[in-house]
């Protein structure tokens, strides 16, 4: 059965193979369409400006994995934005004991969300939801929406605007976060229970594992990391104000699923989000290259969700067809 | 009661704002200001009981901010084309109806979840429409505000006809049995099947009953104003799934009642005016928003907590 | 499976690339060098505002005329980390000038500095960076011009004594937090009998500014005055203080459009709308940024001839564009934007 032939065709058939193909395709349209696509300076843009939402979406995939969802980290990226800011001006912080202090604040964060979920078994949907607005409101409350952080010392602002051993330097602490994360995911026994958690929370409890402390790691994990792409979009900008990451929980949310992640948890890769991080960015860039405004770059992505998403379904609906036309013809044999 | 606590609660937390605001801010009940807070919320009213229908059969839509948009744009349209309103009307729905059965195809169809579909719709309609309309206001057609009643008859016709349905719509939850379905099918799925209900064709037709709802509100919301706002809508989505979860509709599926996600929503609609007449000043509103959103949900909390010990 | 799903994202690709060919021809390929079209970047604070539409349709105006390669977009949000992604892939598209309505004055500078270090020209308009970010600021008011103007025209309207109240955007708009900034100094300058009574954001949504609009009427009655600093704010207080049957006994003076507003306008209901002409403004930043791109601007000029605008002033580095228009029922039907 197992034949070299079918294996080969099985990883064709996966889903990060698929967007791994759409992700070049997209690479090599828009290079034929815009002569400067291709260029080193245009993919180091590309990898910058999808820094943040990466790291949003890489510390959503754990959460999705266990069958939540995190809609707060948008809103907490713009709290953490001015916090720092508030630290390092208000308080008189140096930079680093700012971040540091910012990430405490991203945990706590974290850790209200994971509270209201664990311990309450709340449903993470409506929870993130409350928090969504209550920390944008927090933030506006706190900077009365118009004080906005600038002026920071260059050497901050390297973090975010130049390079570093040849590379954008935010994309540095980005491929840690990823190694990190996906050795996490795919190669601890600890990051593995997402997944088990995710396909059947009860039997997993069964099973000896403390479903709350993971649930709980896995959503404090979010506000730190939410934290540091706060930390990291204040560098790019220059600025922290209260408006900061208005929407990115919804394109962090995008990215994991056309990475291949389900919805109801339980299957998912760390490579398949980065692939869909990638997959968005590069529509994004790529678009402005070929002249198109922005709406087509919303319209596209949207498209491409239910594509994503029809793909995977398919070959599991023509299975169960299959199944289903041979029931029936054994049928009457069985009556 | 027991059985109702949770919507009980939330009437009880109505009344306490509304105490709260008769004795420290009593200009809050004037007549003609409270009529248009009403009228104000009858479409919300109806986008939020179609998403209490949604929820209760255990999917969401998020979509429907969007379809709100595009209804409201191809009703201002149409009007300045020189449809007479009873057309416009049923353009409107229908346009509702045909955004919902596209959810519902993907979702009950080819199964796939709810909450990514109507994600790619809502960032689709939303964009498609910005793509056409540039953001430009559509201009109405004289006669065509408070479907060309005086004012006050305007808004208590509107008001009613939320009301009336909102009736009907709890009546026939109880009563009709494709009421009961819903429920049925958001409790269990596969008992459902084999009791004989279609789970699918039932998701379905919930998902073209929320468009055609939404339709309808966009048109109730249209006829407000001489002009549509092209980005009207925007937003829509969180406020009704936040009222239909504070007026106690379970996400997990299976139990809400309409009732209560009558209560939900008055509650939320009450805060923003509420704290303009506390002069209290604008920069908590979203906190305090969210603060509430989360008390609701952690008091229901609490309680299983103690029933489960 | 894998083949249907890459024949549709050709496909896709392709009915963009044909949607492409018909606004724009040359490509990202235009260099000043050689004598070949200038391409022009014009970006509004965001899209979907028709505010920025009517700058368009001056803009388009420019680009035929002096045969500019025009490109326009901007963010669909109000996230100010966009501009200045599209600035930063304008600048490796290689365009020639580029002409921002800046959201966020710092954030942004980041990205128009670069540009200017890579020799891009750049202009901004309708809202100023940081004069180190950009070469000229083609000036239509500046947000002291509208704070006065605004507080002025209120003071007049209500006698120079009583409560006003603010509808703005968001809490975090920046311009708008300027011109508050503007409009409280000059209260407490020249009208302390004036009281600012509450500051309410609208989210750019005409319905909910009319919610706004009935409550702060309802929670005031000695209010006399509503300023709805944000264009989609102006029709729906209109509409609030008509509903409430207020016309008369609350002024209501704003920034917005004549198109959107001169129904209520011709009632009463609106006292005076506030703005300049946006089609100008809109064909002004194109050409001084053509000119900027061809050496026809050098900074310390003094005047600039501007086709149909006639010559005018340059103070310093901002192109004045003239005083803003007060519309009312007197003048508002000339106008068509």
């Amino acid at each position: 059965m197992h034949t070299a032939k079918q294996g080969f065709r099985a990883i064709l058939l996966r889903h990060e193979t698929i967007l791994l193909f759409v992700v070049l395709l997209e690479w090599l349209y828009f290079n034929s369409v815009g002569p400067r696509f291709g260029s080193v300076d245009n993919t180091f843009d590309i990898m910058r400006h999808s820094v943040e939402i990466g790291l949003l979406a890489l510390v959503m995939t754990p959460i999705i994995l266990t069958g939540g969802i995190d809609l707060s980290v948008g809103s907490l990226l713009g709290l953490c934005a001015i916090s720092f800011g508030k630290f390092w001006r208000d308080a008189g912080m140096p930079i680093p004991l700012a971040a540091a202090c910012t990430i405490g604040i991203g945990a706590l964060a974290g850790g209200l969300n994971a509270t209201l979920i664990t311990w309450l078994r709340l449903p993470p949907l409506i929870v993130t939801l409350g928090t969504f607005s209550l920390f944008r409101g927090l933030a506006e409350a706190i900077t009365r929406g118009a004080d906005t952080f600038t002026n920071f010392p260059a050497s901050f602002l390297f973090l975010g605007q130049e390079r570093w051993l040849g590379i954008p330097a935010q994309a540095s602490s980005f491929i840690l976060v990823s190694i990190g994360i996906w050795l996490l995911v795919h190669r601890t026994t600890f990051g593995r229970s997402f997944r088990a958690i995710g396909f059947a929370p009860e039997g997993t409890r069964y099973a000896g594992i403390s479903v709350e402390r993971r649930l709980a790691m896995a959503y404090v994990l979010a506000g730190i990391i939410a934290a540091v792409a706060a930390i990291i979009y204040t560098s790019r900008l220059g600025q922290a104000k209260a408006d900061a990451g208005m929407g990115y929980e919804l394109f962090a949310i995008t990215a994991v699923v056309l990475g291949g992640t389900s919805i109801f948890g339980g299957i998912g890769t760390v490579h398949g989000t980065l692939l869909g991080v990638a997959a968005i960015a590069v529509l994004n860039n790529g678009l402005v290259h070929a002249r198109q405004s922005r709406e087509v770059a919303g319209m596209l992505t949207g498209l491409l969700l239910i594509l994503a998403l029809t793909s995977s379904i398919i070959p599991k609906m023509l299975a169960s067809l299959k199944t289903r036309r041979q029931t029936l013809a054994t049928k009457p044999i069985i009556t | 009661m027991k059985k109702h606590f949770r919507e009980f609660s939330v009437a009880a937390a109505l009344a306490f704002v509304l105490l709260g605001l008769a004795i420290f801010a009593p200009a809050f009940f004037q007549p003609q200001p409270l009529l248009s807070l009403l009228t104000r919320e009858a479409p919300t009213l109806l986008v939020a009981c179609g998403m209490a229908f949604v929820i209760i059969s255990r999917q969401i839509d998020i979509s429907v901010g969007s379809q709100f948009a595009v209804c409201s744009v191809c009703v201002g349209l149409l009007a300045a084309k020189g449809w007479s309103l009873p057309l416009v009307f049923i353009a409107s729905v229908s346009m509702g109806a045909i955004m919902g059965a596209f959810n519902g195809c993907l979702v009950a169809g080819l199964r796939l979840p709810s909450i990514v579909v109507t994600l790619a719709t809502m960032v689709t309609w939303r964009e498609a429409l910005r793509w056409q309309r540039q953001g430009e206001f559509v201009n109405l057609p004289d006669g065509l505000q408070w479907l060309g009643l005086s004012q006050v008859m305007g808004q208590w016709t509107l008001i009613l006809a939320a009301l009336v349905l909102l009736a009907l719509l709890a009546l026939a939850t109880k009563h009709l049995s494709a009421g009961r379905f819903v429920y049925a099918v958001g409790t269990d799925a596969e008992a459902a099947r084999l009791a004989g209900i279609r789970p699918q064709l039932t998701t379905f037709s919930v998902f073209v009953f929320m468009g055609a709802l939404v339709g309808l509100a966009a048109m109730m919301n249209v006829v407000q104003s001489p002009q549509v706002d092209p980005k009207s809508g925007s937003g829509l989505e969180l406020k009704v799934i936040a009222a239909a979860v504070v007026g106690g509709v379970a996400v997990s599926g299976g139990r809400g009642k309409l009732w209560g996600v009558f209560f939900g929503l008055l509650l939320l609609a009450c805060i923003s005016p509420a704290l303009t007449h506390l002069h209290i000043e604008a920069y908590w509103e979203k906190a305090i928003q969210g603060a509430i959103i989360l008390l609701a949900v952690v008091a229901d909390g609490l309680r299983t907590r103690k029933q489960r010990n | 499976m894998k083949k249907i799903i890459s024949l549709i994202v050709v496909a896709g690709l392709a009915f963009v690339s044909g949607c492409g060919k018909s606004n724009s021809s040359s490509g990202g390929s235009s260099n000043v060098t050689g004598g070949k079209k200038i391409t022009v970047a014009l970006m509004p604070k965001s899209k979907g505002n028709a505010y920025f539409i009517s700058c368009k349709k001056g803009a388009d105006k420019a680009a035929n005329e002096l045969g500019v390669d025009l490109v326009f977009d901007g963010p669909t949000d109000p996230d100010p980390a966009k501009q200045n992604e599209i600035v930063e892939n304008w600048i490796t598209l290689g365009v020639d000038a580029i002409a921002v309505a800046c959201e966020n004055r710092e954030g942004i500078s980041t990205a128009l500095r670069k540009a200017k270090a890579k020799g891009i020209k750049v202009v901004t308009y309708d809202a100023d960076a940081l004069p180190n970010a950009r070469d000229f600021f083609v000036n239509q008011a500046t947000p002291e011009g509208i704070g006065y103007g605004l507080m002025d025209e209120a003071a007049r309207l209500c006698g120079n004594e009583g409560e006003f109240a603010i509808i703005t955007a968001s809490l975090t708009a920046a311009n708008m937090i300027e011109w508050q900034k503007y409009i409280e100094a000059h209260r407490a300058d020249k009208y302390p009998n004036m009281k600012m009574i509450a500051l309410r954001p609208c989210d750019d949504m005409k319905d909910k500014a009319q919610s706004e609009a009935t409550a702060l009427l309802s929670a005031n009655p000695n209010l006399k005055c509503i300023m709805a600093i944000c264009s989609p704010a102006v029709p729906g207080s209109a509409e609030a203080i008509k509903q409430a049957g207020k016309i008369g006994k609350v002024k209501l003076l704003g920034l917005g459009l004549p198109n959107e507003n001169k129904r209520y306008v011709h009632d009463g209901v609106t006292d005076s709308v506030i703005l300049w002409k946006t089609e100008d403004l809109g064909y002004l930043a194109v050409f001084a940024a053509d000119a900027l791109a061809k050496g026809d601007l050098k900074p310390g000029d003094k005047t600039i001839k501007a086709g149909p605008l006639g010559e005018l002033q340059i103070e310093g580095d901002s192109i004045l564009l003239g005083k803003p228009f007060i519309f009312n029922k007197s003048n508002i039907d000339q106008f068509d934007f």
